[in-house]
């Protein structure tokens, strides 16, 4: 028992050894440096998966800890230090207080990583919807109508990969797919058994934009079983505002690729978008969402504006962006779930309370040994 | 084709040049204008518009007020003004400009050079900024100043005298006697019988002018100078001065007649704008009073309810004074002062130095408290504010170090942030003194007052806590004790104590940043360059404190890492912009890339010398 117990001991004096912070401070530092200069390059998406969401980097030819390794053994030492090297008393009270708003706020951190999603609700004026596209993930989607009858996600999908519909009405096989496609002419002699566009047009494989929005999906496949007239070869990409249709026994199937998506519990109305310009410009002051919330048989108004997001059940809606080119307006609100959203908070007031303990302690020690 | 360029603007602006102004202007220059969303004293449009073609508030000793008078009441002379900096030599050459000592051009001298590059120019208007070389930046810079010249000086040409002789049956069609001169509103009668005339000509006699007779050709001619003015006209909007009621609340003389904009009040407002005009022209200073007097008298009952004309009034006493140049002068003078004072330890000299310190802090606060009242928000909202800002902090903070000191370290800390904030915020004037409306995101009052002043404060410490480490490490190279006297340490300690502040400052306004994130974009952390930038600081000083506390690093490492912070809050507050990606991103200012670089390297070269020069002194002294 005392054996265990001079073991843990040692090992927690250890883990606590200021030595632990003063290294990982530099690592963190060349991290936060390399990671924000390859935004340049990499885009914020990809140079935040290659850094900050990882355990370990490459620079050049030396293995680095990445953001995950380096926050957790901050969290660790961190803990260690809280638990078995704090000085309890008075003097100390502001960096004690300090060091456990640092600690929640890294809780709340790892509980963000773990469990939050984002994406955005497109909806127009007038129109009500309950789907939350996700901003980056792509699908590809094979629906009757509004139904959807398969489902893939584009990370899953490889060349000759065969889908079909769960009905089985057809099949697909995807001889070409590129998460950034360019698009080049076809040429004549290849164009025997496509069907448009994609008989002039044919997909061609481009380096991945850093601005992942930037970046157009695609895909070309063949369908066999769906009968004489749709049997063939056909194309499509990402926000493809006539993707291919396939007609068997009446019935039409669309194939499309889309963001993945997920249903709200509840469903949103727009029913009026404004936006404010500076007088005598076209410098936006403020857009506004005018929306209805409908949860079962309840109906409420609320607006949205920068700023001022609407929170139920768990969900935040932002005021992210807007579409006037329509006829109507279209909002797109940005959609945040985040179990961990009141982490910063809490801890923000406590890390404030503590430097200011901390700072008041030693100022007024001063004084004191001053007079 | 120049000569004709010329002299088709000449015409159409007006007919005749007027001699220089004896008229006072300070009335004038109070007259509201509605300009980038806000409304404004005529006194700033002029000033800012100049900056935008000359970088400079009076090139070539022009008067801000008075070009504007002259651009707008007598065109024909502004285009002679040589007010367009064109700075890049290969821009010149491909203009065609002549080469001169300050390279500063008029309008009518960038004319052939502005025809030439027209259709280079179109093509670069759909590229982003970062895909253009400085070349072609340079090139579309100046054509869209130069257009936006012409909207100025072409404000009142729907109402001020033109060029243009009318025949006298046009003339009486008109409601002219012989002695009118002619107006666009004049032409404007005369328009729809004039075109039914020309039409004729044409379907009697086809296009070839020379077909026509001579009083055929006229009237051809005088058509085509009546679209040509009113095509002219079209867009203007620039010069809103029209209180107007509705959207915008103001409207330009143009817009007035192309939209069909006012009723009988902005009528009357216009009349009384013409009689200025004239008074202009003619130079007659009685006549110009009592204009302005019933132009004022006019807006009383126009204006619209939420104007307000303290904010002019203010807007131009701080155009007047200038107090950021105030500023800049006194911690000049007190920088000099604070340097004898180290020389021969006068205290008379002393307090000089602290006063001129003090004068300057106040200055600075003054400018602050005046661009909060006009803008109504925390004057933090731009590059350029946030450096006026960083000043005032910086400084304030220097006079209590001093305060409690007493030894000279705070005042030189104080005027030698000063001098050199300042000039960095002289080198943005252009890019930032015009107190710009922000965009939605950044239109908070509450996220403004708590994260960005928080923030700014931390940047200010941390600079006059570098500031602090730098004398520090300047004292013990020079010193020729083993051991710091009773200066270092009270210095060492209060360098200690700032850093502490320092961190608590730029870790609470990093956080409130994450918070202000979460409140507009629903994410707390996005790695985004600022964002990173902030975190650069906190981690730097989270890492010199724990080190210092744990006794992994010497006090040598301590005062250099401390020193350089100014290097680490240099990247984080500007350089972090220049990557030009991020939600935060300012876009790229060459000058500062290359002034920032170099800062860094003076920065990294000054403090290592210093830390190599004790460490060996030490080394010998140990020896002794």
């Amino acid at each position: 028992m005392d054996f265990s117990k001079a073991w843990f001991k040692k090992i927690a004096f250890k883990l606590a050894h200021p030595s632990i912070l003063f290294w990982v401070m530099p690592f963190m530092i060349i991290l936060l440096i390399v990671g924000t200069l390859s935004q340049k390059e990499l885009g914020l998406l990809r140079s935040q998966e290659l850094y900050f969401s990882s355990y370990f980097y490459m620079l050049g030819f030396l293995p680095l800890p990445g953001g995950l390794t380096l926050l957790s053994v901050l969290f660790i030492n961190l803990l260690a230090k809280f638990l078995f090297k704090s000085e309890w008393s008075w003097a100390k009270s502001g960096t004690i207080i300090t060091h456990f708003g640092i600690l929640l706020l890294i809780v709340g951190s790892g509980i963000s990583y773990l469990t939050s999603y984002e994406g955005y609700l497109t909806v127009q004026e007038g129109q009500t919807t309950n789907i939350v596209e996700d901003y980056h993930q792509r699908t590809i989607v094979i629906r009757q109508g509004n139904k959807i009858l398969h489902e893939t996600l584009f990370q899953a999908v490889t060349e000759g990969m065969v889908l079909s519909p769960s009905d089985g009405a057809f099949s697909v096989t995807i001889t070409k797919a590129c998460y950034n496609c360019g698009i080049i002419k076809r040429p004549e002699d290849e164009q025997d058994g496509w069907t448009k566009p994609g008989r002039f047009m044919q997909l061609v494989t481009e380096k991945n934009d850093p601005q992942d929005e930037k970046n157009m999906t695609g895909i070309e496949f063949s369908v066999t079983g769906a009968g004489q007239k749709s049997d063939g070869k056909y194309l499509t990409f990402d926000k493809f505002p006539k993707p291919p249709q396939i007609i068997k026994d009446n019935k039409t199937y669309q194939i499309s690729i889309e963001r993945a998506h997920r249903s709200l519990p509840f469903s949103i109305t727009l029913e009026k978008f404004k936006q404010d310009f500076h007088a005598g410009t076209e410098m936006a002051k403020s857009y506004q969402s005018v929306i209805k919330v409908t949860d079962g048989q309840t109906s409420w108004p609320v607006l949205i504006e920068m700023n001022e997001p609407l929170r139920y059940r768990g969900y935040t809606f932002y005021q992210s962006s807007f579409d006037l080119s329509g006829d109507k307006p279209y909002t797109i609100l940005a959609v945040v779930e985040n179990k961990g959203r009141l982490f910063p908070y809490i801890s923000t007031f406590i890390v404030m309370l503590g430097l200011m303990m901390h700072l008041g302690l030693r100022l007024s020690k001063r004084g004191k040994e001053n007079d | 084709m120049i000569k004709f360029l010329v002299s088709f603007f000449l015409i159409f602006l007006s007919g005749v040049s007027y001699a220089e102004s004896v008229i006072p202007l300070n009335e004038f220059g109070r007259l509201p204008i509605l300009h980038e969303g806000r409304i404004k004293p005529l006194d700033s449009f002029a000033r800012i518009e100049l900056i935008k073609f000359a970088k400079r508030e009076n090139p070539n000793g022009l008067i801000p007020l008075e070009w504007l008078a002259r651009c707008i009441f007598d065109p024909a002379t502004a285009v002679q003004d040589k007010i367009f900096l064109v700075e890049n030599a290969e821009t010149r050459h491909i203009m065609g400009l002549e080469e001169r000592k300050k390279p500063f051009y008029s309008y009518t001298e960038l004319l052939s050079g502005l025809e030439k590059t027209k259709s280079d120019t179109a093509h670069l208007i759909n590229n982003l900024p970062d895909k253009l070389t400085r070349e072609q930046q340079d090139l579309l810079s100046i054509h869209e100043n130069a257009l936006q010249y012409t909207q100025i000086l072409r404000s009142f040409s729907s109402v001020l005298p033109l060029d243009v002789s009318l025949p006298l049956d046009w003339k009486k069609q008109a409601g002219l006697t012989d002695k009118n001169t002619v107006n666009f509103i004049n032409l404007q009668k005369i328009s729809p019988a004039l075109e039914e005339k020309i039409k004729n000509i044409v379907t009697a006699k086809g296009e070839d002018p020379n077909k026509y007779n001579p009083t055929e050709l006229e009237l051809v001619m005088l058509g085509w100078k009546i679209k040509t003015i009113a095509e002219a006209g079209q867009n203007n909007n620039l010069f809103r001065i029209i209180p107007i009621s509705g959207e915008g609340g103001f409207a330009s003389p143009w817009e007035l007649i192309n939209d069909g904009k006012g009723g009988p009040k902005s009528q009357n407002i216009l009349n009384n704008w013409v009689t200025l005009s004239h008074a202009w022209q003619t130079q007659d200073a009685g006549a110009w009073a009592d204009a302005i007097d019933s132009i004022n008298y006019h807006y009383l009952s126009a204006l619209p309810e939420n104007y307000d004309s303290g904010r002019i009034w203010v807007e131009t006493i701080y155009n007047s004074i200038s107090p950021f140049q105030i500023s800049f002068l006194l911690f000049s003078l007190s920088f000099i002062f604070s340097i004898l004072f180290f020389i021969n330890h006068s205290q008379k000299i002393y307090r000089i130095g602290l006063f001129l310190l003090i004068c300057a802090v106040i200055s600075q606060s003054l400018g602050l408290v005046g661009r909060i009242y006009v803008m109504d928000r925390p004057p933090v909202g731009t590059l350029y504010e946030s450096i006026l800002f960083v000043t005032f902090i910086a400084s304030l903070l220097s006079i209590f170090v001093e305060r409690r000191i007493q030894n000279g370290i705070g005042l030189i800390s104080g005027a030698v942030v000063g001098v050199i904030l300042s000039l960095l915020a002289f080198s943005l004037v252009g890019e930032g003194d015009n107190m710009k409306v922000l965009g939605a995101v950044l239109n908070t009052r509450f996220w403004l007052t708590t994260h960005v002043l928080c923030i700014t404060i931390g940047y200010g410490w941390c600079l006059l806590t570098s500031l602090l480490a730098h004398i520090a490490l300047v004292r013990q190279s020079i010193s020729r004790k083993r051991e710091g006297d009773n200066d270092d340490h009270h210095l060492s300690h209060m360098i200690t104590t700032h850093a502490l502040f320092s961190l608590l400052f730029t870790t609470i306004g990093t956080i409130l940043g994450g918070i202000w994130a979460d409140q507009s974009w629903g994410r707390f952390w996005g790695w985004d360059p600022k964002e990173n930038g902030a975190l650069l600081i906190v981690l730097w000083l989270i890492w010199l404190i724990h080190g210092k506390i744990a006794g992994q690093i010497s006090q040598m490492v301590w005062l250099g890492g401390i020193s350089m912070l100014s290097v680490i809050v240099g990247i984080a507050w500007v350089g972090v912009n220049l990557l030009g990606v991020g939600l935060h991103s300012y876009g790229f200012i060459d000058g500062v890339f290359w002034g920032l670089g170099l800062f860094s390297a003076l920065e990294i070269a000054i403090i290592t010398t210093m830390v190599i020069i004790i460490n060996k002194k030490k080394k010998v002294l140990n020896a002794v």
